[in-house]
């Protein structure tokens, strides 16, 4: 049935950060590649960053996918803003030590190098919006990657705020930054299509032609959170039509009306 | 949940202010054009109103040279006693009669150019009109009438006769005589107009013109007497002798025109230069 289309075609545009949902792009690949290659080497810090909707946290989640089987790696997709509860946090995740009471940054110190032994694989933080990280617990993050005991890769909004952070507190320390950026006017057609054929929706992915994507460049101007929560309320309009006024629509091809009424409703285009 | 009737009515509100500058650049554009033709409008219909009451103006100009002035100058009067005894009457002429020169008057003139009295060549304007009123001691009135069959007189004229200097024309306004007289002329192609024309210019010694519209008169009309001598007398005062000559003696061959003839004589005597 149509109108089970175009459900299925809403949900797959749902905005959750899952690795099964990440679509492989030639420059996005290229990029993934060289953030694997990088955990690899032997640096401290890795850094992400890039602005909202971007894909930073789709990165970090699709590389703690990957990596997760082969090396130890936590992923923090929430800050955890008190320091106490951050050190304890990591003291159980890493070493499986359940610390009673508080633990400051000397003590987890202590456990780290009880537990860290020489030869072995150094274990991998992913930290992701390491924006919200007070700039002392900031700190102390990058003290503990200078002890080589812990790898952190963060991810941080590009914004002028996060470039200071980044230059107070990584100039020197991080080894290799990744800037992830919106796609491309052809990258965005792939994306659509390829999000919405791994979920079986043929003929809605066959609706998007280049004039459609484009029109939706344009409102969303390749940002893949803008697009997914455009293309979801999209499919909800059309679900709507479909099962309350079949006639006003056409299946195929997008509707430029039901795009700007998705851009309405998000808020992407102010009526 | 979404509130598609909502979305379409936002979506409505969307697409007009979207529109909403090209139809204002559409409309501004559209006024614009709309008091560019007003105005261009405005302004033919000015210059047309111009045009009319200018129009209406030549009218009046028109009925008021339907003035015939009628000096009456006594003999035998003082110098001084002359202006007073001046008399001017002024007829006004009907609106519906549509003015043609008086052919005959100036045949008149021709006529009157024979006898030895007059002296129809000598036209003077009003300063030398005034000096000779001064030295003339008896003037005798003159009022030329239009022809019987033009019953329109048109020419607002002085004459004064005087026994020492035999006649003396006076003409007033003869340049705007003339360009009125062209006006009708170029409006009805009428061959008495032109004729009347270069007969003015011939009196004015513009010989050029003279001759013009003589020739203009002779192609429409190749039977009028006045029109050959005319343009006879003018080939001769533009120094063309000859043609004039030739002009004559076929216009005589053809017509048997005493004039002609007469003008013809002259000018081969060398008498007529």
């Amino acid at each position: 049935m149509k109108n089970n289309i175009f459900e299925n075609s809403k949900r797959v545009f749902l905005d959750c950060v899952d690795a099964k949902d990440y679509v492989q792009l030639d420059r996005v690949s290229t990029i993934y590649q060289s953030l694997k290659d990088s955990v690899k080497k032997p640096l401290k810090m890795v850094l992400l960053y890039g602005k909202p909707g971007t894909g930073k946290s789709m990165f970090l989640n699709k590389l703690y996918h990957d990596l997760s089987t082969s090396q130890k790696v936590i992923i923090y997709q929430t800050p955890i803003l008190d320091e106490n509860e951050f050190f304890k946090s990591l003291a159980q995740d890493l070493f499986d030590v359940k610390y009673q009471g508080e633990l400051n940054f000397t003590q987890f110190m202590n456990i780290l190098k009880k537990h860290i032994r020489d030869g072995e694989e150094v274990p991998l933080v992913l930290l992701d919006e390491a924006q919200l990280y007070p700039s002392v617990q900031m700190e102390k993050i990058r003290l503990l990657s200078d002890t080589r005991s812990v790898k952190f890769v963060i991810t941080l909004h590009k914004t002028q705020k996060e470039d200071l952070i980044a230059k107070e507190h990584f100039k020197t320390r991080i080894w290799e930054t990744i800037e992830l950026e919106n796609a491309l006017n052809n990258e965005l057609k792939i994306y659509i299509q390829k999000k919405l054929m791994k979920a079986n929706c043929f003929d809605t992915a066959n609706m998007f032609n280049q004039r459609s994507v484009n029109y939706i460049y344009k409102i969303t101007k390749g940002n893949y959170r803008d697009t997914n929560k455009l293309l979801y309320t999209l499919f909800e309009i059309y679900s709507w039509y479909l099962q309350n006024s079949p006639s006003s629509i056409k299946t195929n091809e997008m509707s430029k009306k039901i795009i700007e009424m998705s851009a309405i409703h998000t808020g992407l285009i102010d009526a | 949940m979404l509130n598609v009737h909502d979305l379409e009515r936002r979506h409505k509100v969307y697409k007009l202010k979207v529109l909403l500058p090209y139809i204002v650049i559409f409309v501004s554009l559209v006024v614009i054009l709309i008091v560019i033709l007003f105005v261009n409008n405005s302004d033919m219909f000015k210059s047309n109103e111009v045009k009319h009451n200018q129009e209406i103006i030549q009218k009046h100009i028109e009925q008021t040279k339907h003035i015939v002035l009628e000096e009456v100058v006594e003999k035998n009067e003082t110098l001084q006693a002359i202006p007073n005894k001046q008399e001017l009457k002024e007829v006004k002429v009907d609106e519906t009669i549509v003015l043609v020169p008086s052919l005959n008057f100036i045949a008149n003139i021709k006529h009157s150019s024979t006898s030895s009295d007059v002296n129809y060549e000598r036209v003077i304007n009003k300063k030398d009109q005034t000096k000779e009123i001064t030295k003339t001691e008896a003037k005798q009135k003159i009022a030329l009438k239009p022809a019987k069959k033009e019953p329109e007189p048109v020419i607002i004229e002085e004459i004064e006769l005087q026994r020492d200097n035999p006649l003396k024309i006076h003409r007033q306004n003869t340049d705007d005589d003339i360009n009125h007289v062209i006006k009708r002329f170029s409006k009805n192609n009428n061959p008495a107009l032109s004729l009347f024309i270069a007969k003015k210019y011939y009196e004015m010694q513009d010989y050029h013109q003279s001759y013009n519209y003589a020739l203009i008169t002779n192609r429409i009309n190749d039977n009028i007497d006045s029109s050959w001598i005319i343009f006879a007398k003018s080939l001769v005062k533009l120094n063309r002798k000859q043609e004039a000559v030739e002009t004559l003696k076929r216009y005589i061959e053809h017509s048997k025109s005493s004039q002609a003839k007469t003008l013809l004589e002259e000018i081969e005597r060398g008498k007529f230069k």
